[in-house]
């Protein structure tokens, strides 16, 4: 699935140039569940950009599936995330003024699905994270749990290879937290995904095939769980 | 549709701010709707004096020159210095030996006193011969051509004693063609009551009166009046359009040449001529090439269009077209560019605002255009809004201007005036400026309409553009970061 070889990013800082990540090696298998711990500002969420093709390389290569993606036109990598890449972020980023379905349904719209195949699949999507009643309703009237639901719903109702998470339970009390990272587990499994999640939460990464921990803008992997 | 959707939802999460620029730029847009109305208002205006100063249908206007000056002119206070000498074939007025009035016709003079001495003079104006007319009708490109003469009477009545001073009574005749042409002083006349002359007419003493001259004097069909001691009777009474000062009388051209007399120096006789020629061109388009062919043929006549006419009319209708063309314009113009750059700038706060949900919606894959689209689309909604409310707006001004503005006033010099009424006085005839006074009425036409909507979408969509600019610049990861 992914292939990291010598990953390097840097970001200009005023003057002086600032090394997120720092040659990173990494590959990552066909439906496995890769969890990155680390502090604040080592380098997870960069990492997820550059896996996610939000972001493209200083060095190195990113490949998914043998594609180069740091060689991919902006129109290529759109068509790719997409197609293949969910994304679930730590402050849901749901469109305010769209409802629940409306929301799930907007990832649905850069692939030309027809209207009533995209209310089909909508409603499928919300079913599937417990939602089906709260379709109507604006984030603002869910909970933050319900609000995260509704972010999966809408990173997976596009069907795609690879589940990027950063930080989904970053903002969610710690029984919710449990919830959804249940609901993940039981959707990583039933659905053969790819699941990388970035998280500080020791015991969330516990719970991936693996886990890698950026330090310093290098990646070193720790542990295998049982998962494996 | 997730388009309109997206749209109304957005629309309606921001809706004080999407009011506040609609607004801005339906002042801007009703600024220019009310300054266009008022434009087309003024130019009306100016199209009504023009009709009043030189007949509807008329294209082009000949007239005599005047000659070297004689007698005293319009608004001279300064007496006449010659007395017009005795004629053989008309009325004159002298001082007798003894220092009193007498009337002399064909050399047999009485004293004045219970009688009226009738003059019937045609401006002060070289004739321009009848023959000229039909010469003018043929040439090329020329759809109309009438020959008038314009008079004006003017009766002296003495009283029979020496009590009491004599009164002057008069009014403008117009002679004219009794054939049916589509310009002349008729033209655009409708009858009251009676007929029109008739070619029967042609050496008949009939007239035909203005309608306001009629009700002043009491005249109804049958009626008789006197010029230059003949009775004429009433045939026909008609109204002319609004704004136009139209003649009191008009008779058969062959009697008014019969009976008008010209001063010495124009010969004395009016025979066989004329001293207005009314020009219609085949197209708008022909009219200078037309102006310009009487001009070389009639090299001492004056030969006007109606551009050129414009071109003299001064007064507030010259200074309200000013005001409209130059300040109404440029006004139009700053406000519309403040109302543009706020539409801009809040748009752009705003897609500054929603750089976490456009980079969610580039994170979800969609392509930059379609995030533009969407951004578009809300800004053009705005401006829409913006139209509709400016020509309401636009619609409100003209009202306003409507109620509240003052008739306006044009005047031409007489030169160039052919249809103009003569002001007589005492000792010989002079011409003077002719004003005439018409109402603003601000009108907006379906052009105006279009183009209000259009500038308000063309801000809507330049703020909408420049909201895009930042859009299509924004990294997905950027705009995460930014949210984080």
């Amino acid at each position: 699935m992914y292939k990291l070889t010598g990953v390097t990013k840097e970001y200009q800082k005023g003057r002086g140039v600032v090394g997120a990540l720092q040659g990173v090696d990494l590959t990552i298998a066909d439906g496995e569940w890769l969890a990155v711990r680390g502090r604040t500002g080592h380098g997870k969420s960069t990492l997820l950009n550059l896996l996610g093709g939000l972001d493209r390389a200083t060095g190195g290569t990113v490949e998914l599936d043998g594609t180069d993606l740091g060689a991919l036109r902006e129109t290529q990598l759109t068509r790719l995330r997409a197609q293949s890449i969910g994304f679930i972020f730590q402050t849901f980023n749901l469109i305010p003024t769209l409802s629940a379905a409306e929301n799930v349904e907007s990832a649905l719209i850069p692939l030309r699905v027809s209207q009533a195949d995209r209310k089909a699949r909508t409603a499928a999507a919300l079913e599937s994270v417990g939602l089906a009643d709260r379709a109507a309703h604006l984030p603002a009237e869910l909970s933050g749990g319900q609000q995260q639901r509704v972010a999966i719903a809408r990173a997976l109702v596009k069907e795609p290879k690879v589940l990027l998470a950063d930080e989904p339970t970053g903002n969610l009390d710690e029984d919710t937290r449990d919830d959804i990272i249940g609901l993940l587990e039981h959707l990583w499994r039933d659905r053969g995904l790819t699941l990388i999640l970035v998280t500080h939460d020791t015991s969330i990464a516990r719970r991936a095939q693996r886990t890698g921990v950026m330090t310093n803008g290098q990646l070193t992997i720790r542990q295998e769980s049982p998962n494996r | 549709m997730f388009f309109i959707t997206y749209l109304r939802r957005e629309l309606r999460r921001r809706m004080r701010q999407a009011v506040f620029i609609a607004l801005g730029l339906a002042l801007g847009v009703g600024l220019v709707v009310t300054v266009a109305a008022a434009s087309a208002g003024v130019n009306k205006a100016q199209s009504g004096v023009l009709s009043a100063l030189y007949g509807v249908g008329t294209d082009i206007t000949v007239t005599g020159n005047a000659p070297p000056p004689h007698y005293s002119s319009a608004g001279s206070t300064q007496p006449a210095k010659a007395t017009p000498p005795p004629s053989k074939n008309g009325q004159t007025l002298q001082i007798s030996p003894g220092g009193g009035a007498q009337i002399c016709d064909n050399g047999h003079c009485v004293n004045a006193a219970g009688h009226t001495y009738d003059r019937l003079v045609p401006p002060y104006q070289e004739p321009i011969s009848a023959s000229t007319v039909a010469a003018v009708a043929r040439l090329h490109d020329v759809a109309a051509a009438a020959g008038v003469l314009t008079l004006v009477d003017s009766a002296i009545t003495y009283p029979a004693t020496s009590a009491g001073s004599p009164q002057l009574a008069t009014f403008t005749v117009d002679g004219v063609g009794t054939g049916h042409t589509p310009v002349g002083p008729l033209a655009a006349a409708t009858i009251s009551s009676g007929h029109f002359f008739t070619p029967a007419d042609s050496h008949a003493d009939v007239a035909v009166v203005d309608s306001g001259y009629a009700a002043s004097n009491n005249l109804k069909i049958g009626s008789t009046i006197t010029i230059k001691q003949v009775r004429f009777t009433v045939i026909g009474i008609v109204t002319q359009p609004q704004d136009t000062s139209p003649p009191d009388v008009y008779i058969p051209l062959a009697r008014a040449q019969t009976l008008a007399t010209a001063t010495k120096n124009l010969g004395g006789s009016v025979a066989n001529t004329v001293n207005l020629i009314y020009v219609a061109a085949a197209s708008a388009a022909d009219i200078p090439a037309v102006q310009h062919e009487i001009s070389r043929r009639l090299p001492s006549d004056i030969v006007t269009a109606a551009g050129s006419l414009a071109r003299q009319v001064t007064g507030s209708v010259s200074s309200a077209a000013k005001l409209t063309s130059d300040l109404g314009k440029w006004v139009s113009v700053l406000v519309l560019i403040a109302a543009f750059a706020m539409a801009s700038l809040l748009t752009m706060a705003a897609v500054a605002r929603r750089a976490a949900e456009f980079g969610t919606l580039k994170a979800l894959g969609w392509p930059t255009r379609r995030i533009i689209a969407q951004v578009l689309g809300e800004s053009l909604a705005i401006g829409i809004a913006g139209a509709a409310a400016g020509v309401g707006l636009g619609y409100a001004g003209a009202a306003i201007i409507a109620a509240v503005a003052p008739s306006l006033s044009a005047t031409a010099p007489s030169s160039t005036i052919g249809s103009m009424q003569q002001v007589v006085q005492a000792g010989g005839t002079a011409l003077g400026n002719r004003t005439v006074v018409v109402p603003l009425s601000p009108s907006i036409t379906i052009g105006v309409i279009v183009l209000a909507v259009i500038l308000a979408m063309a801000g809507g969509l330049l703020a909408g553009a420049l909201g895009s600019w930042r859009i299509a610049r924004l990294r997905p990861a950027g705009a995460l970061t930014l949210v984080a």
